[in-house]
């Protein structure tokens, strides 16, 4: 069997600001399955972009078979043999074409020069037999469930006959039956001598079918072993690191009444069933890994997305929220995940900026202004919180993102709010104002206002959060005292989704 | 002290945002007059001037409304359509014997229905503000038709005089109505946009939807709210146009729309939404005044008029966009 080579070594890219890959090697067989692992923003996609041709500057070099190759476009990376399966279903397929048209996307085929839609079709029918898929390779892609486009998108990485398949959070999307079958497709292919990289967070289905396991951390290569070798606290352990290198300032203070009562919020996949207290005096950190659902449930509370059902009851009354500007009346406030899109209007002043959630305070009756109360808000503000700037006129996209944070976090704490919720406060900014920011928010808790926090960077939840709550696939798969919790504990509960195939199949 | 002051003040002013581009427009203004003046003298005689200012009054008041809509960063088709159907209801009733002011009443709650619904379609219903005021254009204009059987109308007859002197022949304290109503609606739009809580969030809105609704803008009603100040404006110009007339014509405002939009865009109002000053549409308002005039007296024909205003259109609404969207690549480098 000719099997395929590959080896990766000292990869390293970077993007505007951050460093995403450095030195990372990575090595695999033809024949074998590979899980790539993992924390948010350790570096799988990135580094398995590069192989297929999706990042392009990367340095370093790649061996296939023992000979240098340069991946430098997607053609490069499919004409060694390298095909990706996309965890975003809805950017890889298109959805106004049918299921055969976006298998062939690119290499129709053909007959005397024109599209062959006949031939196309029964060759489409061949693969989706293949992925069990029972249905007309005519079907218009948007009319399927997620589920079914990625074993669509699975179908048609496997009809390229590649050598190596790269599979990004495959099961995600998929049922227990769908992943089964998906399993056997996967083991089918390895005996076919197809090389298999597996990215998951989903560490407890790797048993089923991994060979082999590389762990990466902050862009870094940490180690490489065979899966049965090893075991899920020992690669729990090396996704985590040993090291807590910020100092983070904590006050403490006694825990007063309760705030805010959150109960049975369900808001699609993301969040379901939701139930949370938050009370004076202390900081709640939500932990969890991307797709958790945490950004979508500030958005539920918040009322940027609608609710299925559920209540938010504040200060022992419940609450009526279904815009952004109910909870702003309520005393709900919510500082966004993306301050680009969400958190700042970047063709306008500074000075506008802050004044926008707040001109229920500035104007006087009738709605009019009062420029002086307005510029006087917008000076304190940048005093406050150290903003620097030449002035408050000036765009609000021309500062740098520590400074566009600040001004985030600003414009809502000129406001009496009952609850403040941050989501991904530091994201981007530099120490210092990281420290900034995080006595600020020691400054709510002292004020008797409710603080809650997501974030992605477990040494800050730890060091900040005197409650944390994890949330794992859209529930809440944890909660505890920052006594009592380490990285490792919060690692397992964002890991633990739900089980969603039986031990007793697929041991093959 | 006062020297500082007053160059504070001047200052202050400059730094208006979108001032550069009304202080460079408005010497194009300039130039301009000068250079008809040049051509023809008729041009700069006081009976032209006064002529000219009403010729400008329609395009500033539709230019006001079209001005709200563009900075939400929407677009509002419906306006000629909505001139047309205030004109022929207005002059409708007033054949048949209705009160000329009770007239007036209908036509603009007639006039309120239409811009409530183009905010509706654009709000609610999520419909893209081109399609949406597009539908809205062809329903007012065949309202527009169908009020008077098809026909344009007979002459409103003389009860409707003080109407005809109010929106259009009479003079107040010398000056014509038609100027005194147009300064009216801008002192009272201008304000409403550059001062109040509702201007606010009609910028927020053009320069980022997402950020405003999450620092609490009713984007909903913000936008049925600039929609209803287009219509209102369309309806003035109606009813200015049925009092200039004497009469319905069915026809009347077709095409406006687009010079709505160059008078903003002219005056720095952006397509793209977030940007521009009422002071601007002034300007643009009164550069169309002044091109249709100047080139009517420099004996140019009705085509080549036609042809040199659609190309300043084009190369304004081009300008604004490469500039806009340049400067965004600029930044992101």
């Amino acid at each position: 069997m000719n099997e395929i080579k590959l080896e990766m070594k000292n990869i390293s890219i970077e993007f505007p600001g951050v460093k995403a890959l450095s030195n990372v090697n990575f090595e695999m067989t033809g024949g074998t399955i590979h899980a790539l692992i993992g924390a948010n923003g350790a570096g799988k996609s990135t580094l398995m972009k590069v192989l297929a041709g999706a990042n392009t500057h990367y340095t370093g070099e790649i061996y296939v078979d023992g000979k240098p190759v340069e991946i430098r476009s997607p053609k490069s990376a499919k004409d060694l043999g390298i095909e990706i399966v996309f965890q975003e279903v809805d950017t890889a397929l298109v959805p106004y074409l049918s299921v055969s048209e976006n298998i062939f996307l690119g290499r129709e085929i053909k007959t005397a020069g024109l599209v062959d839609r006949t031939r196309m079709n029964k060759e489409a029918k061949r693969w989706l037999d293949m992925v069990g898929l029972n249905i007309s390779p005519m079907t218009l892609v948007n009319k399927l469930s997620i589920g079914i486009q990625q074993m669509v998108e699975i179908a048609k990485a496997l009809s390229t006959n590649s050598k190596i398949l790269i599979m990004d959070e495959p099961t995600s999307a998929l049922t227990a039956k769908e992943i089964e079958d998906l399993f056997l497709i996967i083991n089918k292919l390895k005996k076919e001598g197809c090389g298999i990289v597996y990215i998951s967070h989903r560490l407890e289905e790797l048993e089923h079918i991994v060979d082999r396991v590389t762990i990466l951390r902050d862009g870094q290569y940490i180690n490489s072993m065979n899966f049965k070798d090893t075991s899920l606290p020992e690669i729990i352990s090396n996704m985590v690191g040993r090291d807590i290198k910020e100092k983070f300032p904590r006050v403490t203070c006694k825990r007063g009444k309760k705030i805010l009562e959150v109960r049975k919020l369900n808001a699609g996949r993301m969040v379901r069933n939701i139930n949370f207290d938050l009370y004076e005096g202390e900081i709640v950190g939500i932990a969890g890994l991307m797709g958790a659902g945490r950004t979508e449930t500030t958005r539920a509370i918040f009322g940027v997305d609608p609710k299925a059902s559920g209540e938010i009851i504040l200060d022992g009354k419940t609450i009526k929220i279904e815009e952004p500007m109910d909870a702003i009346s309520q005393g709900i406030v919510l500082v966004p995940e993306d301050r680009k899109k969400d958190g700042l209007c970047t063709k306008l002043s500074i000075r506008e900026n802050i004044a926008l959630p707040n001109l229920d305070i500035i104007c006087k009756k009738a709605g009019i202004i009062n420029s002086k109360i307005e510029k006087e808000m917008a000076n304190n503000t940048v005093s406050d919180l150290k903003i620097k700037l030449p002035n408050v006129e000036v765009n609000a996209g021309s500062l740098s993102g520590g400074n566009q944070q600040k001004v985030v976090v600003g414009k809502w704490l000129r406001r009496k709010s009952r609850v403040v919720i941050f989501d991904e406060p530091t994201r981007g900014i530099d120490v210092a104002a990281k420290v900034e920011i995080y006595n600020l928010m020691n400054n709510l808790k002292q004020q008797g206002i409710g603080v809650l926090f997501v974030s992605s960077e477990l040494p800050e939840i730890l060091g900040i959060s005197d409650r944390i709550i994890v949330m794992c696939d859209g529930k809440i798969t944890g909660e505890l005292n920052v006594e009592e919790a380490t990285q490792d504990i919060i690692l397992q509960y964002a890991t633990s989704f739900d089980k969603k195939i039986d031990d007793n199949i697929l041991h093959k | 002290m006062d020297k500082i002051g007053k160059q504070n003040r001047i200052k202050r002013i400059l730094a208006v945002r979108g001032m550069g581009q009304v202080i460079t427009v408005t010497i194009g203004l300039i130039i301009l007059c000068i250079v008809f003046s040049i051509v023809n003298p008729i041009f700069f005689s006081g009976k032209n001037i006064a002529n000219l200012l009403r010729q400008i009054a329609p395009i500033l008041i539709i230019g006001i409304g079209q001005s709200y809509v563009l900075i939400t960063g929407n677009i509002d088709l419906s306006i000629g359509s909505v001139i047309g159907m205030s004109c022929m209801i207005s002059a409708t009733m007033m054949t048949k014997g209705v009160n000329p002011w009770a007239a007036v009443f209908v036509t603009f709650i007639c006039c309120l229905a239409a811009g409530v619904l183009n905010g509706e379609l654009v709000s609610r219903c999520k419909l893209p503000p081109f399609i949406a005021t597009l539908g809205t254009m062809t329903i007012a204009r065949g309202i527009a038709q169908i009020v008077n059987n098809n026909y344009n109308t007979g002459s409103i007859g003389e009860a409707a005089k003080g109407f005809r002197n109010f929106f259009y022949y009479g003079k107040t304290a010398g000056i014509y109505n038609a100027i005194w109503i147009t300064i009216v609606l801008w002192i009272v739009f201008n304000f409403l946009l550059s001062r109040t809580r509702t201007g606010r969030h009609i910028y927020a809105i053009g320069s980022n939807v997402d950020a405003a609704r999450l620092s609490g803008v009713n984007v909903h009603s913000t936008t049925i709210k600039v929609y209803v100040v287009s219509a209102i404006c369309a309806c003035t110009v109606g009813l200015m146009t049925c009092a200039t007339t004497g009469m319905g014509t069915m026809d009347a405002g077709n095409g406006y729309e687009m010079y709505a939009v160059a008078a903003s865009v002219i005056g720095g109002v952006s397509t793209l939404g977030g940007q521009g000053i009422l002071l601007g549409t002034v300007v643009g308002a009164s550069i169309w005044g002044v091109l249709q005039n100047g080139l009517q007296f420099a004996g140019a024909p009705v085509a080549i008029r036609n042809i040199t205003i659609g190309i300043i259109v084009v190369v304004s609404v081009l300008l604004d966009v490469v500039v806009r969207t340049g400067k965004h690549r600029k930044k992101a480098n």
